[in-house]
């Protein structure tokens, strides 16, 4: 089969029951927003093809059943991932304080370079929320890794992070294929899996478009 | 002088004589002087004169001495009365004014008295002609009084009393003419009058017949209400015994209301000035006149009544008004039957009832249409029963409007079942899709009491208690039943058989199960939003939905009061196949649902063409996609074994299918390696081995394998080089390769001729094992087509 894109990429969105990865997801494959909360069994995956920088990158995200009882097919998925969205409602504290577990799962189950970032949704109920966008910052910022608050219901955000988490990951292997190209000469294959080397990736050096986006 | 003295004497004597003569004599003194003279002594004469005149003198003197005071005495006394007479006649001169002054006054005066005395005598005279006249004015003054109160027909008989009798009595008066002129015109005028009047009448009319309408309507509404309190059946009312006109005399006694008696019309609409018009016109012979314009001016009427406003359908009070108008019409005429002779037929009533009852229908059946809530349409046939039993109180034929409520129910259960594909939207569209769980007894009792259903798993498991199916089942079950409900509903009061009715229901609701609960799970089974989880929910739920007919069967012959025993059902309900036809297509979708995740892996694909060695492990993609699909099944344990299963057959086939294009149809693919190909099979050990995983329970694997034999079997007669093999046994049972066409075989073939001519290029290299493996192929690919292009 023809290849009909650059990159490829895997990305995770994890997080409680209900926090609405799944209409994450679904606004940003479809464009679209259902507001019946229905719990997602197993797991399940969608891809879309956006544009960076010229390439063409196939993302393939898995959006996770929240609900303790899958957890172990779920954490199967996190190997591959290249880049994983913690998912937490801010009108929910329980879930909330969940992220550091689902990181500290992350760190258990995931390629060490994976790109994080942490998402507070449904930033549209402001009336109900109960974990402000400074804790999300401030728990973002203890990890070092990016934050957002989004809402699936009014669109918000949700385009960015996925563009941004995509970039970071894109940025991460463009820069590692370089390390690589100078000491190997061999054209970056098109499909980079995440290897166990790499760390933490790039602090330094952020686009200034990133930096105001994660103002958003 | 006979004696001198004698003589003397004598003579004097004589001179006496003459001189007393001439003293006795003023004139005629010529005899006298004449003797004298005569005598010719006249000097003695005059001597005798002297002395005459002396002694006169002396008698004068004399006496003027003896009469001279009295004399002054008289002057002065006449002095004295000249003064006074001058005061008399000053004073009589004064009277004399006066006089003349209250003469004057006095002549005046009678003049006026002869004046007043001609007029007198005139006043008289006038006074007895106006006595013969007065008759006359008084008929007049008749007439006008009858014409400002409008009483027309006593005023038309006084007009020909005028014209006959009094007249004729004082026709020699001038005025008589102008009265004689002005019959004609006052005639006239009352036929205006009167036709004015009935204008006014017939403006009253229709504007009074709404209420009259309403009364009427309101009367038989109460009647069939008493009917049946008293029957228990739906009866309508006999003819006549309602009556709209006297509604203010039965209000206040509810006895009355079952007199028959004393119909009249004149407590709400004065019909007088109609019959007085009537009789006017009768009376001035010009009936025919009238009865035309009468009965051309209602039935213009009939056509503004009939022609209901534009904006009725919004309200039930549209429709009310309505009927009230058409119902106020036709009561009237009815009215007018019979207290008018023949000025309303029966003929003619009947002609304009015919011609007016298919407009009504139609504007019913038109503004019916409009109407989109089904408590309206309800109350518009509760309202249109009303006005059908009232018309047909009064005697008019309203099959015709009969059938139109059949047309409305029509219109009525298509807005049912529009109000009913929103509900199951909402229900759709609110289902979790996940069994419905109870976590106390109330909750479980609730969920019973709409749906029946019994499970003795259910009831002994703790709580809380899960129900296989989602919410969506009895919610669904209820709109139905509500449906039910809402269509029996409407066949009440019209009067239909239980079996009819019973028949009613079980069509619209086999329309509603058929058409609107079908279209509106295709619709949401179609959805591409709806993921596996609905699917594989809906699935499920139709199993239980199934159950319903069963339910609902029992249901309408409960509600409609027909027993199951003894009708054998005209329309038994089609729920089940629907429901049966759902499932096979959201089973169907499951399928598809997967097939499209196997696409969308598929995409992901990323073969190298022209490898040359595999990479040793299946590609990425396959690995996901066994992955996934491992999960899936895993994950969904509420998903049926049947369809599982059958999801699995399916999943399996569709990778054969993918595979098997991506190698031969695909046309990005010109050229395939044999390292390329040893990846394929390394991708395709992965998917036998997830067949023969067993990923659903109680699959037979070889089953699941069997699905890959296709792609199987061509990569093993490449991959081994088997051709041999396949040519020998080609078309034999025994045939290792019974999959494998000529024409695939060519196609891969081809591809891989293709790769190896690329290498040669890049290479360019010609060694001698290239050479003879380009020989080879070339002999097999003029065998291969030499095979029997149709045959497996």
């Amino acid at each position: 089969m023809a290849k009909s894109y650059d990159y490829l990429f895997k990305l995770l969105l994890i997080g409680d029951s209900g926090v609405g990865k799944t209409c994450l997801l679904f606004r940003f494959s479809e464009d679209a927003f259902n507001s019946t909360f229905i719990s997602t069994i197993g797991i399940d995956f969608k891809i879309r093809t956006i544009e960076l920088d010229g390439k063409k990158i196939k993302l393939q995200i898995w959006d996770t059943a929240g609900q303790e009882r899958f957890r172990t097919i779920t954490t199967a998925y996190y190997r591959g991932a290249m880049g994983i969205m913690l998912v937490y409602d801010i009108t929910n504290e329980k879930t909330f304080e969940n992220i550091k577990n689902w990181i500290r799962n992350i760190e258990e189950h995931a390629a060490p370079d994976v790109q994080k970032m942490i998402l507070g949704n449904k930033c549209d109920m402001n009336d109900k929320r109960v974990v402000t966008k400074d804790r999300g910052e401030q728990l973002a910022l203890e990890y070092g890794i990016r934050f957002m608050e989004t809402s699936a219901k009014a669109s918000m955000n949700v385009e960015e992070s996925f563009y941004i988490l995509s970039r970071d990951i894109k940025a991460h292997i463009d820069k590692k294929m370089e390390g690589k190209n100078t000491s190997e000469g061999r054209n970056p294959p098109s499909v980079i899996r995440p290897t166990p080397d790499g760390g933490g990736g790039f602090k330094g050096n952020k686009p200034s478009w990133f930096s105001r986006c994660t103002v958003l | 002088m006979t004696d001198p003295l004698v003589q003397k004497s004598s003579e004097s004597q004589n001179y006496e004589q003459l001189a007393q003569e001439i003293e006795a004599l003023d004139t005629y003194w010529g005899p006298t002087f004449r003797a004298i003279i005569e005598d010719g002594k006249h000097e003695k004469f005059l001597e005798h004169l002297e002395q005459r005149i002396r002694s006169h003198d002396r008698d004068i003197e004399k006496l003027c001495n003896a009469h001279y005071q009295g004399f002054i005495d008289s002057i002065r006394e006449l002095l004295h009365v000249r003064s006074e007479a001058q005061d008399l006649k000053s004073l009589i001169a004064s009277m004399d004014k006066d006089l003349q002054m209250e003469l004057q006054n006095v002549l005046q005066r009678g003049e006026e008295v002869e004046k007043a005395r001609r007029v007198e005598s005139n006043i008289m005279s006038t006074i007895d002609q106006l006595q013969v006249c007065l008759p006359v004015f008084r008929m007049y003054h008749k007439l006008q009084e009858q014409l400002a109160q409008k009483r027309y027909y006593p005023a038309l008989k006084s007009l020909e009393q005028l014209e006959h009798t009094y007249l004729p009595q004082v026709s020699r008066y001038r005025f008589t003419n102008h009265f004689r002129e002005s019959i004609p015109k006052f005639r006239k005028k009352i036929q205006d009058s009167s036709m004015s009047e009935l204008k006014d009448f017939l403006e009253n009319v229709r504007k009074y017949s709404s209420r009259i309408g309403e009364v009427a309507m309101r009367h038989t509404s109460e009647q069939v209400g008493l009917d049946e309190s008293i029957t228990g059946k739906r009866k309508l009312v006999p003819i006549g015994t309602n009556n709209p006109f006297l509604d203010e005399y039965e209000a206040q006694d509810e006895s009355t209301q079952d007199d028959e008696d004393g119909l009249s019309a004149q407590d709400l609409v004065d019909f007088s000035p109609l019959y007085r018009c009537l009789h006017i016109f009768t009376v001035l012979g010009d009936k025919h006149t009238f009865e035309n314009y009468y009965t051309k001016q209602r039935k213009e009427q009939s056509s503004l009544v009939l022609q209901p406003h534009a904006n009725m359908h919004e309200s039930i009070q549209g429709y009310r008004q309505y009927f009230h108008a058409v119902v106020g019409f036709f009561v009237i005429e009815n009215h007018l039957l019979y207290t008018t002779n023949g000025l309303v037929t029966q003929a003619i009533l009947e002609e304009l009832w015919s011609s007016s009852v298919p407009k009504i229908a139609s504007n019913l059946r038109t503004h019916a249409s409009y109407c989109t809530d089904a408590e309206l349409i309800l109350q518009i046939k509760n309202v249109i029963m009303l006005f059908i039993n009232t018309l047909a109180n009064y005697g008019y034929n309203v099959t015709q409007l009969m059938s139109t409520l059949q047309d409305i129910r029509e219109h009525y259960t298509d807005v049912l079942m529009q109000r009913c594909v929103h509900s199951f939207r909402e229900i759709f569209d609110q289902d979790n899709y996940h069994p419905l769980q109870v976590s106390n007894d109330t909750e479980y009792v609730t969920v019973l009491e709409v749906f029946p259903y019994r499970d003795a798993g259910l009831e002994r498991s703790p709580y809380p208690r899960r129900f296989p199916f989602s919410s969506m089942v009895p919610k669904v079950y209820e709109q139905v039943k509500e449906f039910v409900c809402a269509s029996l509903k409407y066949t009440e009061e019209l009067n239909l058989s239980q079996t009819e009715v019973d028949d009613m229901i079980r069509k619209s609701t086999n329309l509603l199960l058929t058409r609107t609960l079908s279209g509106c799970l295709t619709t949401l089974i179609q959805k591409p939003s709806v993921g596996l989880l609905e699917l594989i929910q809906i699935t499920i739920n139709t199993n239980y939905l199934e159950l319903t007919n069963a339910y609902l069967e029992e249901f309408i012959s409960s509600i409609s009061g027909s027993f199951v025993k003894d009708v054998s059902h005209k329309a038994e309900l089609q729920g089940k196949s629907m429901f049966k036809d759902a499932r096979a297509e959201a089973e169907e979708q499951i399928y598809e649902r997967l097939k499209a995740k196997i696409d969308d892996t598929f995409e992901l694909a990323n073969y190298d063409w022209t490898l040359n060695e595999p990479q040793g492990r299946a590609s990425d993609y396959i690995i996901d996609l066994v992955e996934f699909l491992q999960c899936t099944f895993r994950a969904f344990t509420n998903l049926p074994i049947k369809v599982a299963r059958t999801a699995c057959m399916a999943a399996c086939q569709h990778i054969n299918k993918k595979l098997l294009y991506m190698i031969l149809e695909d046309d990005d693919v010109k050229q395939i390696s044999l390292g390329a190909l040893k990846q394929l099979d390394l991708d395709l050990i992965q998917c036998e081995q997830f067949a023969t995983s067993e990923p659903v329970k109680g699959l037979d694997p070889s089953l699941l394998l069997e699905c890959f034999t296709d792609v199987r079997q061509l990569l093993d007669l490449f991959n081994q080089c088997d051709f041999s093999a396949y040519f020998h046994d080609f078309g034999e049972r025994t045939s290792k390769y019974p999959r494998v066409t000529p024409q695939s075989a060519i196609k891969l073939l081809e591809k891989i001729r293709e790769a190896d001519k690329d290498k040669k290029k890049i290479l360019s290299v010609l060694k001698k094992d290239e050479r003879d493996k380009k020989k080879l192929h070339e002999t097999i690919l003029r065998t291969l087509k030499e095979l029997p292009q149709t045959s497996q």
